[in-house]
């Protein structure tokens, strides 16, 4: 590995050309050489090996076996994460009750939302599977993961009655209904 | 512990329902007007020379004084209605006002200064006749009281009796006069009519009869109608028949002498009675010499009695009113010609009466001041120039009927919508229609701007809202409404619902004496450029005719629209629906052969009414005859009967019928249960809650009955009798439910009971209401509770949506007007708290229902004699605007779900704009401060 500070220090000293003065530093590289010299002896063959260059091999750093396991793990850690996630959100759900109040609310809009939010970026998901070689199944496993957890979300909906699945919640769209009658009178005046 | 909590639930439930008004909030919305009713007697106080107050008793049993100045009351007393409280006679002397109440019941004496009484007294029974003061060597302390049998004589300083004696022969001679010259002498003068006069005098000291003559007087028939005593005891009466006077010393009794009255060079307006005034200044000295004549509808004498003979000082003609008065030593006349210019100032009815005020002036000449009063009982008051210092409209103490109007648009926003209700024709001109329209809005909101400018440097007190018919104009939420009274007298007025200006009056002549009267708003002002128009129609209950007035209720005009005539009795009449090609809503008119008028009767009209005749019923209810009968229309708007109900009158007859308000919205198909299931409410437009009373009054046998009857098909939804309960019901009819009050004789107390309807957990049919498509029956729940107080009306609380939740407005006979949360009225009470009537929010019942202080909503403005209660809902959902009238007149706001759209009157602009200013120029400063800091940061 290169190490950059050498090859920053050597552009950083070429840069502004109006004079020494103006730069607020300077990293001399070659002792007792002046800028121009050195510029001028680098052209000419002189033997200045810029700084962590090393002449020995670098050793080899290709791809092996035992990591290509690894990569799956990851890509099944990927996959279950939402599966794992709901005994967590079992507990929440229990301990935040089903009384409509400011916690309970946040929470089960955070366990709606977080299932939601993965599906919606689904291929991003998938593309981090692409090399492993269970993707398909993989992919299957988080989807369903995801799934269980946005169900999980609308049954506490449900519990704490915020689903509009009573006839009572329909109630204030009922128009009046138009009379079909005229009638009128009243005692002899 | 149960029962803490339930008290607990109880309580936190009730503090979110207090409404009450905060003390700088008085007289913010709401105003009163306190009447005191057609005047009977009045009297001028003027024991003193810097006295300003008026003494007025009224037909409608109540005594008041009021400012001269001002024409506000100083004070009033409001006795019982009916004859009980009836005032007979009005007598004052110096600092003390008599009065003889209930025929010859009671006896009273005021203090006028401070309005408070000195004493009262029980008088024997017996039928009233007459009562005068009498004095005695010039200082008045007693008062005679002349019943039809008995004589008694009163100190005027506490009221005890004197003596009272028994009348001679009181069973043929009929007394009706008594009067006293200051001689120590009280006379008391009877008749027999057509035959002879009777004259007994009774001592002052001991009520010993010192003389009994009789004196033949064959013309005579009334004595107060036709005769008068003038100077020094001279009975003069005047009689048409004969055409003369008589005269008749009362201290020698000898016999009448008669003066033909041509001798007089005097003749009398054929078919006038012919009447006289005297003026007794002092009832410590004998009444004056000067007496008044009249012998037609407008021509007055002045005549003297001089030494035998009768002089003419003076005629009047034309005069319509004459009248006496005294201040000091001298004495005037006050006579109204119809030229003056008063006559024409008060254009509104005939004069009936005058009440003069004389005072004596610093260089010792006669001042004086008129109170006149007109047919529509209104009250003018007037200063020697002819200039009208106040007007008291007495009528507005009697409203029979009202309605609440919008306000018009402003010229502004009514271009605006005249925009859009024509038809288009073409774009261009549409553009330029709506450019030109928008310019005006612009104009009208920079003067609008400009004169808040200018206003605001002005000091506040100078800065007048004057309302005038020509600047009214809707305002934002439409809470400023014209108030169309219509009164028993037949005067209309206009008045301003935000001030209780009276803004316009229209007197209708020649209203019969119990007239029935319907008021219908036929075109709203929603319908520009046409005028909104009201149709009142008057019925004389004797004849049974009827006519229509057509006007425009924010002026106060007679519409150009000729009503029709009316020859046939009207029995009935309905405001449908339909409109006509201008907007105003058709009236029906169902004569007494049961045959259909429509009006207006344009052929419009006429095929609208073809087209739809077939859906049009109404019902008529005949209380006499105890029978209530629907009947459809035909297309030749001839009709049909459908149903008929006979309530045998033997048993019980029909009190009150109430359907529901036309005007009437309701937000909510149904209740949502604890289960959050719903129970909807059986909706039935056509209903009719119909009131029945026993005709036995016994009260173990009483009873009253609510038969609930659909109008369309006459079939009995309901029924429900309580036996042991006696009227007066009250009974209020809206949504689903019918509240009702009475007096349940068994318990001895006031009940309120309501009754509500649901059709159950689902809807038969969601999109039409047809009475006529009803298989199933609806569920009754009925209630009934304790109420503390007995009421005088009841009506609900209404609202443009129907969205606030109801309150039943309760006129209670002391003055208060309550505000009863509907919810208290809920057969769906629970006896038992269950965890599903907890989450429906119901009340535990409660037998008694409490009134709680604030709910009255006119906190100490008492209104008396509450008759009537109407509400109208303004452009604010949460707002519904209030009128109670009776002998006052009260108008405020109720906000039956507090001002859930509107911000608090005490809502701190300053602090909020502040905030956010603030808070928009700290975004600001840190947001530049972050751009800096990051720019920084990059540089590092």
């Amino acid at each position: 590995m290169a190490s950059p500070g050498g090859q920053g220090g050597g552009a950083l000293s070429t840069r502004g050309g109006g004079g020494a003065r103006r730069m607020k530093w300077a990293l001399e590289l070659s002792v007792g050489n002046t800028r121009s010299r050195s510029d001028r002896q680098g052209g000419q063959g002189d033997v200045v090996y810029p700084i962590g260059y090393s002449e020995k091999p670098v050793p080899d750093t290709s791809i092996q076996e035992t990591d290509k396991n690894l990569v799956e793990k990851r890509c099944w850690d990927v996959a279950l994460g939402p599966l794992k996630q709901i005994p967590m959100n079992l507990f929440i759900m229990y301990m935040s009750g089903n009384t409509i109040s400011i916690f309970p609310i946040m929470m089960v809009c955070m366990m709606a939302w977080r299932p939601i939010q993965a599906l919606m970026s689904m291929s991003a998901t998938f593309k981090l599977l692409e090399s492993s070689s269970q993707q398909w199944l993989q992919g299957l496993v988080y989807l369903i993961g995801n799934l269980l957890g946005a169900a999980l979300a609308i049954y506490k909906c449900q519990s704490m009655g915020l689903l509009p699945t009573h006839s009572s919640d329909w109630l204030a769209f009922i128009e009046p209904p138009q009379r079909m009658e005229i009638m009128g009178g009243g005692m002899v005046l | 512990m149960a029962k803490l909590i339930l008290l607990l639930l109880n309580w936190i439930f009730l503090c979110c329902n207090v409404a009450a008004v905060f003390e700088d909030q008085v007289g913010k919305f709401d105003w009163r007007q306190q009447y005191v009713g057609k005047v009977r007697f009045s009297h001028f106080d003027s024991h003193m020379q810097s006295s300003k107050k008026v003494l007025l008793a009224s037909e409608s049993n109540v005594f008041a004084a009021l400012n001269t100045r001002t024409g506000e009351l100083f004070w009033r007393h409001v006795d019982k209605t009916g004859p009980e409280g009836n005032i007979d006679a009005l007598l004052q002397h110096g600092q003390d006002a008599v009065l003889v109440i209930g025929n010859g019941h009671l006896l009273r004496s005021w203090d006028i200064g401070v309005g408070g009484m000195n004493w009262e007294m029980v008088l024997d029974p017996g039928s009233f006749r007459s009562a005068c003061l009498v004095g005695h060597q010039g200082a008045v302390k007693h008062l005679a009281v002349l019943k039809k049998t008995v004589i008694s004589l009163h100190y005027l300083s506490n009221g005890h009796q004197k003596w009272v004696e028994n009348l001679p022969e009181s069973e043929t001679v009929d007394f009706q006069a008594v009067y006293s010259g200051g001689n120590g002498e009280v006379y008391a003068l009877g008749v027999v009519p057509n035959s002879h006069l009777a004259i007994v005098v009774y001592s002052l000291e001991d009520g010993e009869i010192t003389k009994q003559v009789s004196v033949e007087a064959p013309w005579l028939s009334s004595i107060p109608a036709s005769c008068s005593v003038i100077s020094r005891g001279l009975l003069t009466c005047v009689d048409s028949t004969t055409m003369s006077l008589y005269t008749l010393d009362l201290h020698l009794q000898l016999e009448m002498t008669q003066i033909p009255l041509q001798t007089l060079g005097l003749d009398v307006d054929p078919g006038f009675r012919p009447s006289l005034v005297s003026h007794q200044p002092n009832p410590a000295h004998p009444p004056l010499s000067e007496f008044l004549l009249q012998l037609g509808p407008e021509h007055h004498l002045l005549l003297q009695h001089n030494d035998g003979q009768i002089v003419t000082l003076r005629d009047y003609k034309p005069a319509l009113l004459a009248s006496f008065a005294t201040a000091g030593e001298k004495t005037v006349v006050a006579v109204m010609a119809p030229k003056n210019k008063t006559f024409y100032l008060l254009h509104d009815g005939k004069p009936e009466k005058l009440h003069v005020q004389a005072f004596l002036k610093k260089d010792d000449s006669v001042g004086y001041r008129v109170m006149v009063q007109t047919e529509d009982h209104t009250l003018t008051f007037i200063q020697q120039p002819g200039r009208v210092m106040w007007t008291r409209e007495e009528a507005l103490s009697d409203v029979v009927t009202m309605e609440m109007v919008d306000l018009p648009l402003t010229g502004a926003q009514a271009e605006l919508e005249g925009e859009f209700g024509k038809k288009a024709d073409g774009l261009m001109s549409m553009v330029m229609k709506r450019l030109s329209s928008q310019l005006i809005m612009l104009q009208a909101w920079i003067a609008h701007l400009w004169k808040l400018f200018y206003d605001a440097r002005k000091p506040r007190s100078q800065v007048k809202n004057d309302v005038s018919i020509e600047n009214l104009s809707r305002d934002e939420f439409n809470l400023q409404k014209m108030m169309v009274l219509v009164t028993a007298s037949g005067k209309l007025f206009g008045i301003d619902s935000k001030t209780g200006d009276i803004l316009w009056k229209h007197y209708l002549e020649n209203i019969p004496l119990n007239a029935a009267f319907k008021l219908m708003v036929q075109r709203t002002t929603a319908h520009f450029p046409h005028p909104p128009q009201c149709t009142l129609l008057i019925k004389d209950k004797d004849t049974g005719l009827a006519t229509l007035h057509v006007f425009n209720p924010i002026f106060g005009r007679r519409s150009q629209v000729t009503p029709p005539a009316l020859p046939q009795p009207i029995l009935q009449s309905l405001l449908l629906p339909l409109m006509d090609q201008d907007y105003a809503k058709v009236l029906l008119l169902v004569d007494d052969q049961y045959k259909v008028s429509a009006f207006p009767s344009t052929k419009n009209v006429l095929q609208q009414l073809q087209e739809t005749a077939s859906s049009i019923f109404f019902y008529l209810a005949d209380s006499g005859q105890g029978r209530l009968s629907g009947y459809r229309l035909r297309t030749d708007l001839s009709t049909e009967q459908v149903w008929e109900v006979v309530i045998p009158t033997e048993t019980q007859k029909i009190v009150s019928i109430k359907g529901k308000r036309s005007n009437e919205h309701v937000h909510s198909q149904g209740r949502v249960m604890g289960d959050r299931s719903v129970l909807y409410k059986y909706l039935n437009p056509n209903l009719l809650a119909v009131v029945t009373e026993s005709t036995d009054l016994h009260q173990e046998r009483s009873f009253i009955g609510i038969l609930l009857i659909d109008g369309v098909t006459g079939r009995i939804i309901h029924e429900a009798v309580q036996r042991k309960a006696r009227g007066p019901v009250h009974v209020v009819h809206s949504e689903n439910w019918v509240v009702y009050e009475y007096w349940s004789t068994k318990s001895r107390r006031n009940e309120f009971s309501v009754i509500e309807l649901y059709e159950g957990m689902d809807l038969y049919n969601s999109t039409v209401f047809s009475s006529l498509d009803r298989p199933h029956a609806p569920q009754v729940l009925q209630q009934s509770y304790i109420f503390p107080s007995s009421i005088s009306t009841m009506e609900a609380t209404l609202t443009e949506k129907g969205i606030t939740s109801r309150h039943l407005l309760v006129g209670l006979p002391s003055g208060g007007i309550l505000s009863l949360p509907k919810m208290f009225l809920d057969p769906r009470r629970p006896e038992v708290i269950s965890e599903q009537s907890r989450e429906e929010n119901l009340i535990p019942y409660a037998p008694e229902l409490i009134i709680r202080t604030e709910w009255f909503i006119n906190y100490n403005q008492t209104v008396s004699r509450v008759r009537g209660i109407y509400t109208a809902p303004s452009g604010l959902e949460s707002t519904c605007l209030v009128v109670a009238y009776g002998l006052d007149i009260y108008h405020t706001r109720v906000y039956p779900s507090k001002q859930f759209d509107v911000l608090k009157d005490d809502y701190d602009y300053m602090l909020i704009s502040s905030v956010l200013f603030a808070l928009f120029f700290a975004t600001m400063i840190s947001k530049r401060l972050a751009e800096v800091k990051l720019l920084n940061r990059a540089w590092r």
